[in-house]
């Protein structure tokens, strides 16, 4: 399942990448996305997620060859659907739980970087593999801010003429995670 | 200034959780004498195979050597020290400095000393006295792995004693043995070491109201849940929980279902005739309607089989297996590890429920977890402050609580109630004697249970 998405470095030469209007548009798809992340707009965000969205990060190693991967996939350190995402983590923020869901309240501040956008074609004309790099920093409570970073790969597809996110795999590059909570939307 | 009045018989001092000079103390009388959790076997099956894990402050290199046993030396070259792993895991049949290029086996012998005749001369260094530096005693029960600096400490089956049948019913109740999925998530906590050990040895007192949002997102079992399990249903869930000894604890909390036989409910029906086999009639009846069993061995070591509902959809619950290591690095920080273990050979769809289980719960990024470690993290934010380091805490919780009827034929000191802290204060128990503080620091750590 990951494989086919994360696929070999070995592409990346050859790979169609789209021109610059869909790129101008996918790149405005992903900072949108990203400003109802940092709002906390999540039942906007739902709107622009796939029924079957699956959003998943593996567990970054450091491995004994640098021909390996920085990741584990076998075991993760994420993984939700658009389903758990709306009844058990959004839900938290709801105003009947907020108060007693104590680690969202206050709310860690969430600000996305999102670069280096790379967009690629794939044999379906309404599919679109994603590439970007994300930075994400942390704030919480009088703390000082903490960041993140990592590659994120995103399916994203036209449906019905908009576009939606279907899927989002994310490799981290630190392995001993130091962020305010690991509970990220990234 | 005073001292404040100790409102118990029994409180440790607040400081204990921020500040660097227990800290320090903790290092050298705890860390470099009791038996510490490394690895799990199935980390390491082929010989070669290495993981990188920590002792207290020191890094060690867990692998299994050429004829299959399980070593651990301490992460660093004998000539200056460099360390010889820089992978978090990986196979290795030598380990090679990159500094001068002295050649260790996995054994931990010294087997090539570079230029050693032009740098120390004709016999000028005796390979044989500098091996790795290794632990004194390694040892291993249920496939976990354990080591102990002290050579004085007592065989790994003493150590653990009691806490071993409890950990048989989490690790030792699967006919094909199980294993760790994949390589641990490991973060920074702002938080002193002890503090999650202290809520894993068997606080059923926070549940409800740290955990309150998951009762209302249908992640604990509910009435509603619980009458599609059994037609007769208790109104309340019952909880016991032991004084293992040595400062290991346990809690077990039950389903309130009343129902004849054995019923492992988070595991697929076709498992349970293994689990019969497994186990002892005392350990399924303790395994049996398993709500949650927690626990830890002292000092950083915590383990968990929890059965959670709804996790993927409506009705779709699973028990999860889950063991969690503490690093103390300061008084405030720490380093945890997360370990997702499974049954060896388990039906997908159901291994795959069971890790969304403790992923979307008690996982690194369950929701469990971040509300618990905001209490943690507090602690440690607490208790540094001039004044509030000298207030004592107060764990006199459960004292009332009846002992379990002895037909149960549970180990340790088992008592019928989990809403309790006497888990915390067999922790402390076991700490302050370890720590052994000068008189009046230690502030009455009573003989109470
Ligand atoms: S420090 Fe390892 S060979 Fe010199
Ligand atoms: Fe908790």
């Amino acid at each position: 399942m990951t494989a086919e998405v994360v696929g070999s470095r070995a592409d990346v030469k050859r790979a169609r990448l789209g021109d610059a209007i869909l790129h101008s548009e996918i790149s405005q798809f992903l900072a949108y996305e990203s400003e109802l992340l940092d709002d906390r707009k999540f039942h906007e965000w739902v709107e622009i997620v796939a029924e079957d969205f699956v959003y998943q990060v593996p567990t970054p190693r450091t491995p004994d060859s640098p021909f390996k991967p920085h990741y584990d996939d076998r075991s993760l350190l994420i993984d939700e659907s658009r389903w758990s995402m709306t009844t058990q983590w959004f839900r938290r923020f709801d105003e009947d739980i907020y108060e007693a869901a104590w680690g969202e309240n206050p709310p860690v501040r969430f600000r996305h970087l999102v670069t280096n956008v790379r967009v690629r074609l794939t044999d379906d004309p309404d599919v679109y593999e994603v590439r970007s790099n994300i930075a994400l920093v942390g704030t919480r409570q009088s703390d000082l801010p903490k960041y993140i970073t990592g590659e994120r790969t995103d399916r994203i597809e036209r449906r019905d003429g908009e576009l939606i996110l279907a899927r989002r795999w994310v490799v981290l590059d630190q392995v001993v995670i130091d962020f305010p909570q690991l509970r990220i939307l990234l | 200034m005073t001292m404040v009045e100790v409102p118990g018989e029994f409180t440790v001092p607040r400081r204990s959780w921020g500040d660097d000079e227990v800290f320090d103390r903790e290092m050298q009388q705890i860390f470099r004498h009791c038996w510490q959790y490394v690895a799990h076997e199935s980390e390491i099956p082929e010989p070669g195979d290495y993981v990188l894990r920590k002792m207290g402050r020191d890094q060690v290199i867990v692998v299994r050597d050429e004829s299959g046993q399980v070593r651990v030396h301490l992460n660093t070259c004998r000539h200056r020290g460099v360390p010889l792993c820089r992978a978090d895991s990986g196979n290795a049949s030598h380990f090679r400095c990159s500094y001068h290029g002295w050649t260790y086996a996995n054994t931990g012998e010294l087997r090539g000393v570079t230029y050693q005749a032009d740098v120390y001369g004709k016999g000028g260094l005796d390979k044989k006295k500098l091996p790795l530096f290794s632990p004194a005693q390694v040892d291993s029960e249920l496939g976990l792995i354990f080591a102990t600096w002290d050579p004085e400490a007592p065989s790994l089956r003493d150590y653990l004693g009691d806490i071993l049948w409890y950990l048989q019913l989490i690790f030792g109740k699967h006919p094909n043995g199980m294993e760790v999925v994949g390589t641990p998530v490991r973060n920074i906590v702002k938080a002193n070491w002890k503090t999650e050990g202290e809520n894993l040895s068997g606080d059923g007192y926070h549940t409800t109201i740290t955990h309150s949002s998951a009762f209302d997102l249908g992640l604990f079992a509910t009435q509603k849940d619980l009458v599609k399990l059994a037609d007769d249903v208790a109104p309340k869930f019952t909880g016991r929980t032991v004084d293992a000894g040595n400062g290991h604890t346990m809690r077990i909390q039950r389903l309130p279902l009343r129902l004849q036989g054995n019923h492992y409910f988070g595991y697929p029906k076709e498992m349970w005739a293994g689990f019969d086999r497994m186990l002892s009639p005392e350990q399924q009846q303790a395994m049996s309607c398993l709500s949650v069993g927690h626990g830890s061995v002292f000092p950083n070591m915590s383990f968990i089989e929890n059965f959670k509902t709804n996790v993927d959809g409506p009705d779709l619950h699973a028990r999860y297996a889950r063991i969690t290591v503490r690093y103390p690095i300061d008084a405030t920080t720490s380093e945890q590890l997360w370990f997702f273990l499974a049954p060896k050979g388990a039906d997908p769809e159901w291994a795959r429920l069971s890790r969304l289980a403790y992923l979307r719960t008690n996982g690194p990024s369950g929701l469990f977890e971040i509300d618990d470690t905001e209490n943690f993290v507090g602690i440690s934010e607490a208790s540094v402050g001039d004044v509030s380091r000298t207030l004592p805490v107060i764990i006199e919780g459960g004292k009332h609580h009846p002992e379990a009827p002895p037909e149960l034929g549970w180990p340790g000191n088992v008592v019928d109630g989990d809403k309790t802290e006497r888990t915390i204060r067999a922790f402390h128990r076991r700490w302050s004697e370890l720590m052994d503080l000068p008189a009046g620091d230690a502030a009455g750590t009573g003989a109470a249970r």
